[in-house]
């Protein structure tokens, strides 16, 4: 019933705030489609999935029912049919206003100065909350029903909205702000043959602008021409894609000649392309000049929010502008996630309305009946009102009163108390300096604020393996070349060393340009290299020929490699130390210092890697003269293809070289051009002739040689073990989902203790069809329920609504068992038919790794888990390919400040390591959770004792509806009498220390069982409400009924019997919430204290002659509070009422505490008696060999290849000198910036020793 | 250099402030149940609760109290006050009753209703406190259904609360013996609170009451107009009138009393109330038995704490035996517990 918002904005504002603060450009970046073009079809697809999701909710147009209206209004955006194509000529402004594109003024803002309060009155009452007090507010305007001053609604009310519209009108100024600063961004617009400077906002589809360096791109342009040779310019795409690296664009060839601006202005090339979409990394259209037609590509455009880098200037054409940029069309609010605490409370809340209703009715007939009986005979003193024609009638009017009366069970306060607290922990979260790392400087964000609670309740973590458990940082570890394995240390004895007792490293002096931070622990590798060995020789000239790394020298032999991926820098690196130097590189040429010698190769064609080939290759003409192709790939796609190896590698890059024809070349070379110059589907085309050549080579025809394989280790990150061990302990199942190989996954498996010796068995899930896997996945079953061997506790998966047919498993599993499956395999599992079994051996198992797996795979299991499992589930993860689980989970976790930040935009928490997880977990989330919890049993608790106490007084005021408190006292009871002190409990609560939660990880179990708060908890409190209230009524009543004052006078006035009922309520419940907070600071102190000093004088003010005498008929309860406290008998009263209210909770805790004690009390007891023993502190456990302890990763991205190639990105003059071996000064990216005019005189050949 | 420091800068800027707020390492008490702390705390409030209780129903006996019904004595005048039309027939009635024990030092008289409903929304509600304080006699906003009399004119005091006091005249009467028949003094000031006589009400400012009240209509039930409540004394009289005061001021519950005379401590009295006969003469115009209320006087002296409770010393009590109960056995559970957790603790 309660807030299922209706747009894709949050249900009240505050958690904006959060992030608002937590992505001050959200709007800007949103779930960017899959920017770099190295992603798997699957990827793709599922990425343009999200962002069609997207698309339908952009930012500034959309806003639910009141976007709709918005976006009609917006005056930039007028309402347009349909595009099909788009049109656009250069220079013809006339020709391009018939298509009616949009103007490149953007509006993110939503609301102007006139608009602002009905439109977002309009929104904030979409909320069902607001919705349903306004109704209450419309019902005290009907006099006959009113049983309460209009302002006891409205104030809170107003309050409400009075926040949330501030907080949106913060939000929007500064949304008008930017819009403003970027509208009026000044650009150099070609108009009438003359640059002028025009604002951006004035920038028209059709029109040429120009660009300077370090300018922000103002719409999405094509590139016609730029400072640099061959039309090329370079663009930072940060604010697109959040990726920091360069990108390089070009214009197409017949443009870039057109370099000044009287040909610019004559020319009058038309655009044609695909209309306004959001999908960065894609653009198809052509341009048609002179009545040639010239294919046109992503690399052709630069998109707005870029920025122009190492280029003078550039000329563009504006394709799309404003809104229908891609940047714009990318923004929009990711899915709105909710709690199950937030679903609890939304059933609870009805709950509550039926029973509001309930005691409606209840009243109701009692007024009826009153009425009828007494009612009718009091008309002398007070006859019915003219409307009131029978008891009836009356009871129903009286319903209505009722419903006023007790609509504070469920107080607006509760809402914007629930934001406020979970906006408390989340800058706990960005605040702890406990998350924040180092080394990346970056500290942990929660970027929604929504969920904090939900952390401390996980059951399922679902990881990714490569960046998230591992570094992403690749050493080279091993290699073996023709058979001979290189890397492992042998002590004096011949056994293999293990990692803390190494020798010396390797001492690569003899190689002046050696990186001094490469370590190799294996002297025969070196030697074997020292004494000529041609097969090494090979194999380090391949690592050192075949990549696509850039270099850079800074100083003579300082070199500095730029790699897309690590795993490639790594090997290069390790080709550099071993005497095989990649020293510089032009389009044509490779030049490499071999043992001291520069030789200089020609390279002929870069066959660069992607996802799906996963290898590269480069053909390159040595020395010679011969034509040589060298590839590189993933083990398992090039051993397919070749004999087995018999090499005991984990992680391997196996790599070849292969003589090739030189007539075989050109002819395949003329074919690649083809393929390259095609329009559409160029990737694809592409890629078959890389296939055919490669598969070519490594077909019979050639002679193929295996030159050698490589192991690159992928380092796990700091404290993955131990935190896996921890949260294992915590009982949290942590599944590894990966795109890595099987071999992998399982030593991952290894050495973050997911998988330990203590495993009875790993089963395998390898199958090729659904009958081998349903096959497998039931003898897994089979092994699990029969197996002899009973551990104590083999008890793994707890359930809380288990079918029976998973508990007979689960029940009957003795020992642990770990799943691996494959992602063939899981595709069978993952049918509809199969997924149950395969969840139920999953669960059963300790631990579960997926390898192999697609992003779509990774969602799919998320899913699944969360379908049927009713449990909570986090999905960790770091690179594009984990976006998609990410946001299935009910909390996603993005690590930071690794593979760009796609991952990180589409998740809920972001820090950078994995380590933190157990601090967001056990600290962060088990306090949210219990702080939480322990708001709402408080909140429902004060509320009911509250409200109920005008139930009980129905039966004693005829039910006329009449209130036992004073008006004020029943507006400001939830707003400053009681907010704050259950505010501060629910922000700093704890109940035990911080490090204790970490040595005893089964705190975190309550969280998991969801026992601190559901509907038992709920009845619980809700019975402790009502029966305070009964105390709270029932006492003064009892003293009051018979008693007088002690100056004779009677002492049972109606305003006497308010305060004190008032008095002994805010004292009851304050002492409760003393009673609740845990965690007494000087800010609970002060809370606490505070609003019962405010109350008091609050109630004296309100009491006073001053106030009576401006208002009499406002302040009616004059001199009361002086009077009524002056009285023994009240104060008695007052103290009875806390004592018997009080008491039996203090009895009741204290015997749960000495009866059946949970275990936080366990740890608090035992820090009181100064025991501190870790019982289930997590043990460290012997480690595994390190020579598994390795993982692998191979390059996520698609290298320079193609630029290289081109030569594009070398300066003329350097293409000059590069044909010489050595130079200082050759770094490619100083290259690109240096001007033509002061390029570097290349120093003398310096030969280098060795 | 400075791009260093600059950089530097940002680092920290990045790094978390290290506040005890902001890392949750706020000082704080943590609250614990300790078995000392709750034992303690539940003997002691025991003992505090039986010690007041044991108190408060020490001099709740100490309190002299008798309770007249007089609506079935004075049938025939509740039977005349049954209809309208007899609302100018006086009617009195006498209720003689005997004090066998001397009512010690100050004596109160109150009048107590059965079954009259002064917490009524509506009749609540039903009053100007503008009008009563003098400043607007035309205010009459909130008085409905009382507000203006038929002919348009605005009630002065307006309102339902107003309309139905309490009306009618209670004198108790000291038989010394059968032929001298003394009226007891009773004082008729100091009934009201301090902030009613004082604050809440006022007459309008005029040169005498009557001519304050012109253009206002006095209550339909009323006999008479406010300005002459008391003609005797003037600070008695209109808005100031302590029983109409005493009135207004609206009770909690269907049955209350409200006082209405104090015993005037002269000649006979000055010990209080002397045992002996006496008899109440009562004016009998309040109808009640219409909606089956009842009307009682009430004689009564007090103590320290006010008037006659036992119920709040009788839930001191049972409060106090009921902790203690719950103390022991919680103490017994502790102990018998004790041992057994000092095992799990230390295993």
């Amino acid at each position: 019933m309660l807030p299922e918002p209706a747009s894709p904005a949050t249900p009240t504002g505050l958690d904006l705030w959060g992030q608002q603060r937590a992505t001050p450009h959200q709007g800007w970046q949103g779930p960017a489609a899959g920017p770099k073009g190295q992603l798997t079809h699957t990827e793709r697809k599922w990425l343009g999935g999200c962002v069609q999701e997207v698309k339908a909710m952009p930012l500034g147009v959309s806003h639910g029912i009141a976007g709709t209206l918005l976006g009609e209004m917006a005056l930039c955006a007028k309402k347009r049919p349909p595009e099909e194509e788009r049109r656009a000529r250069a220079n013809d402004r006339e020709y391009n206003e018939k298509f009616q594109y949009a103007s490149n003024c953007i509006k993110t803002s939503k609301y102007n100065i006139l608009t602002f309060l009905p439109v977002n009155l309009f929104e904030q009452f979409q909320e069902v909350a607001n919705t349903y007090f306004l109704f209450l507010l419309i019902l005290q305007l009907i006099p006959q029903v009113s049983s309460l001053s209009w302002f006891t609604t409205i104030v809170p009310l107003v309050l409400v909205l009075a926040i949330t519209a501030v907080k949106d009108a913060t939000d929007d100024y500064f949304r008008h702000k930017s819009d403003n600063q970027v509208n009026n961004r000044q650009s150099q617009v070609l108009i009438d043959g003359s640059l002028q400077q025009e604002q951006w906002m004035n920038v028209r589809v059709g029109d040429i602008i120009k660009l300077e360096n370090n300018q922000f791109v103002a719409a999405d342009l094509l590139l016609l021409s730029s400072s640099e040779p061959h039309g090329l310019c370079y663009i930072e795409t940060a604010e697109l894609d959040g990726e920091t690296n360069m990108k390089v664009r070009q214009a197409i060839p017949v443009t870039s000649e057109l370099g000044d601006i009287s040909r610019l202005a004559k020319f009058d090339g038309e655009v044609v392309c695909e209309p306004p979409n959001n999908k960065l990394d894609k653009f198809s259209g052509a341009l048609y000049w002179k009545e040639s037609k010239f294919p046109l590509s992503n690399q052709n455009m630069l998109l707005r929010g870029c920025v122009l880098r190492n280029t003078e200037w550039c000329f563009g054409l504006v394709v799309f502008a404003g809104p229908d940029t891609k940047l714009m069309q990318n923004s929009g609010r990711t899915k709105f996630k909710r709690t199950s605490i937030d679903r609890l409370m939304n059933t609870l809340v009805l709950w509550i309305f039926g029973f509001l209703v309930c005691m409606g009715v209840i009243l109701a007939i009692g007024n009826a009946i009153w009425e009828h009986e007494v009612g009718t005979r009091f008309q002398v003193y007070l006859p019915w009102d003219e409307a009131v024609d029978s008891a009836f009638f009356s009871g129903f009017l009286s319903f209505w009163s009722y419903i006023i009366i007790l609509n504070t069970v469920v107080p607006i306060s509760l809402y914007v108390s629930v934001e406020v607290i979970r906006l408390g922990h989340s800058y706990f979260i960005n605040w702890d300096r406990k998350m924040f790392c180092m080394k990346k400087q970056t500290p942990a964000e929660a970027r929604t604020t929504t969920l904090n609670e939900e952390l401390g309740q996980v059951e399922y973590v679902f990881s990714d393996k490569t960046g998230t458990l591992t570094q992403n940082v690749m050493v080279f570890h091993k290699c073996s070349v023709r058979g001979r394995s290189y890397g492992d240390v042998f002590d004096v004895l011949g056994h293999k060393a293990e990692l803390g007792e190494r020798p010396q490293p390797v001492d690569f002096s003899f190689n002046p340009l050696a990186d001094k931070k490469f370590l190799f622990w294996d002297p025969t590798l070196l030697e074997a290299v020292k004494m000529g060995d041609p097969h090494t020789h090979e194999f380090f000239r391949l690592l050192s020929l075949c990549h696509t790394v850039m270099s850079e020298e800074k100083n003579e032999g300082e070199l500095y490699y730029k790699a897309q991926s690590p795993d490639e820098g790594a090997l290069v690196t390790a080709a550099r130390n071993f005497g095989f130097v990649f020293r510089s590189r032009t389009p044509k040429t490779i030049t490499v210092h071999e043992m001291g010698t520069a030789v200089t190769y020609q390279l002929l064609a870069i066959l660069d890697f992607n996802n799906i080939r996963k290898r590269m290759s480069v053909i390159v003409r040595n020395p010679e003269g011969r034509i040589r192709l060298y590839c590189k790939g993933a083990d398992t796609i090039l051993l397919d293809r070749l004999h087995p190896s018999t090499q005991e590698l984990l992680n391997t890059t196996t790599d070849h070289l292969n003589d090739l024809d030189e007539e075989y070349y050109e002819e395949w070379a003329q074919r690649r051009l083809q393929a390259s110059l095609a329009q559409d589907s160029r990737e694809d085309r592409l890629a078959s002739v890389y296939e055919e050549v490669e598969s070519d080579m490594m077909g019979p025809l050639w002679d193929l040689q295996l030159l050698g394989a490589t192991a690159i280790e992928d380092r796990l990150q700091q404290g993955v073990p131990e935190t896996i061990a921890l949260l294992t302990l915590a009982n949290i199942k942590i599944w590894v989902l990966t795109g890595d190989k099987q071999e992998t996954a399982v030593n991952i498996g290894y050495s973050c203790k997911m998988l330990t010796d203590d495993v009875t068995e790993v089963f395998v899930v390898t199958g090729h069809t659904v009958l081998e896997v349903r096959e497998e996945l039931r003898k897994a079953r089979e092994k699990m329920m029969d197996s002899p061997h009973t551990v104590g506790n083999g008890f793994t998966c707890q359930e809380k609504r288990p079918s029976s047919k998973l508990t007979s498993v689960l029940e009957a599993v003795a020992g642990e068992y770990a799943l691996v499956i494959n992602g063939h395999s899981l595709a069978h599992a993952l049918e509809a038919d199969m997924e149950l079994e395969f969840l139920e051996t999953a669960c059963a198992c300790k631990a579960v790794i997926c390898c192999r797996v697609t992003p779509l795979q990774k969602a799919q299991v998320v899913e699944l888990v969360k379908k049927h499992k009713k449990a909570v589930t986090l999905a960790i993860g770091d690179g594009a390919n984990d976006v998609s689980m990410i946001k299935t989970a009910h909390i996603g976790v993005g690590i930071s400040g690794q593979e760009g930040i796609q991952a990180v935009l589409a998740s809920d928490y972001s820090f950078s390591q994995f380590k933190f997880l157990q601090r967001l977990l056990l600290v962060h989330g088990r306090w949210s959770y219990l702080r939480m919890c322990k708001f709402l049993c408080y909140f429902f608790y004060k509320n009911f004792a509250f409200t109920m106490v005008h139930f009980w007084f129905g039966f004693f005021c005829g039910f006329s509806a009449q209130t036992v408190y004073d008006q004020y006292f029943i507006t400001l009871y939830n707003i400053v009498y009681t907010s704050l002190p259950v505010l501060a409990m629910g922000v700093f609560d704890q109940d035990v220390p911080e490090q204790r939660s970490m040595e005893y990880p089964k705190l975190y179990e309550p969280g998991q069982l969801n026992l601190l708060f559901n509907k038992r908890e709920f009845f619980i409190c809700i019975a402790q409400g009502i029966y305070a209230s009964v105390l709270v009524f029932f006492l003064p009543y009892g003293v009051f009924a018979e008693a007088a004052r002690d100056d004779g006078a009677q002492l049972a006035d109606y305003q006497s019997f308010a305060v004190t009922v008032a008095t002994s309520l805010v004292i009851v419940v304050s002492v409760q919430i003393g009673l609740d907070t845990g965690y007494w600071t000087a800010i609970n102190h002060f809370f606490i204290w505070g609003s019962l000093a405010v109350y008091f004088a609050i109630l004296f003010a309100m009491h006073s002659d001053g106030l009576f005498r401006m208002f009499p008929n406002q302040f009616r309860f004059v001199g009361n509070a002086q009077s009524s406290l002056a009285q023994p008998t009240v104060w008695l009263t007052i103290a009875l009422t806390t004592v018997v209210c009080i008491l039996p909770v203090v009895a009741f805790r204290f015997l749960k505490l000495s009866l059946k004690p949970d275990l936080s009390d366990t740890v608090r007891y035992s820090q009181l008696v100064r025991k501190k023993r870790a019982q289930h502190r997590c043990t460290r456990r012997p480690g595994r060999t390190s020579s598994r302890r390795s993982g692998y990763a191979f390059a996520h991205q698609e290298g320079f290849g193609e630029l290289i190639m081109s030569g594009k990105n070398m300066r003329l003059s350097s293409l000059g000198l590069a044909g010489f071996a050595t130079r200082s000064g050759s770094g490619w990216i100083e290259s690109l910036r240096r001007k033509r005019s002061d390029s570097p005189g290349s120093p003398p050949d310096k030969p280098l020793k060795g | 250099m400075t791009k260093m420091k600059k950089t530097s800068q940002i680092c920290q800027s990045k790094l978390p402030d290290n506040t005890a707020l902001k890392q949750q390492q706020l000082p704080a008490y943590r609250l614990q149940l300790s078995a000392t702390g709750v034992l303690s705390g539940f003997f002691a409030t025991g003992a505090f609760c039986l010690g007041v209780g044991i108190i408060l129903i020490l001099s709740a006996k100490s309190i002299k109290e008798i309770e007249i019904k007089y609506t079935k004595i004075c049938a025939n005048c509740a039977e005349l006050r049954e209809d309208a039309i007899n609302f100018d027939k006086e009617c009195t009635c006498s209720i003689p009753f005997y004090l066998s024990e001397t009512m010690q030092g100050n004596v109160y008289l109150y009048y107590k209703l059965y079954g009259f409903y002064q917490n009524l929304y509506r009749y609540i509600l039903s009053r100007s406190n503008s009008q009563l304080v003098g400043t607007d006699l035309k205010d009459v906003g909130n008085c409905a259904p009382f507000s203006k009399s038929h002919n348009g004119t605005p009630i002065a005091p307006c309102g339902a609360i107003a309309n139905s006091i309490f009306n009618d005249t209670i004198i108790l009467s000291y038989n010394l013996n059968s032929s001298i028949h003394m009226e007891v003094p009773m004082l008729r000031s100091g009934i009201t609170w301090w902030t009613d006589k004082y604050v809440k009400f006022r007459n309008p400012s005029a040169i005498n009451l009557s001519s304050a009240f012109t253009g206002t209509a006095k209550p339909p039930y009323w006999s008479k107009p406010v300005y002459e409540l008391d003609l005797e004394d003037t600070e008695n009289n209109g808005f100031l009138n302590d029983d109409f005061i005493v009135w207004m001021r609206t009770a909690a519950f269907p049955t209350f009393k409200k006082l209405y005379r104090r015993l005037n401590r002269v000649q006979y009295f000055i010990e209080g109330l002397p045992a002996g006969n006496y008899s109440f003469n009562i004016t009998y115009n309040f109808p009640v038995t219409r909606f089956k209320g009842e009307k009682s006087v009430v004689l009564s002296t007090l103590t320290w704490s006010g008037g006659s409770s036992l119920f709040l010393g009788l839930a001191y009590t049972v409060t106090g035996a009921v902790t203690w109960l719950a103390a022991f056995s919680m103490m017994a559970i502790h102990l018998m517990l004790k041992e057994k957790r000092t095992l799990f603790i230390e295993r």
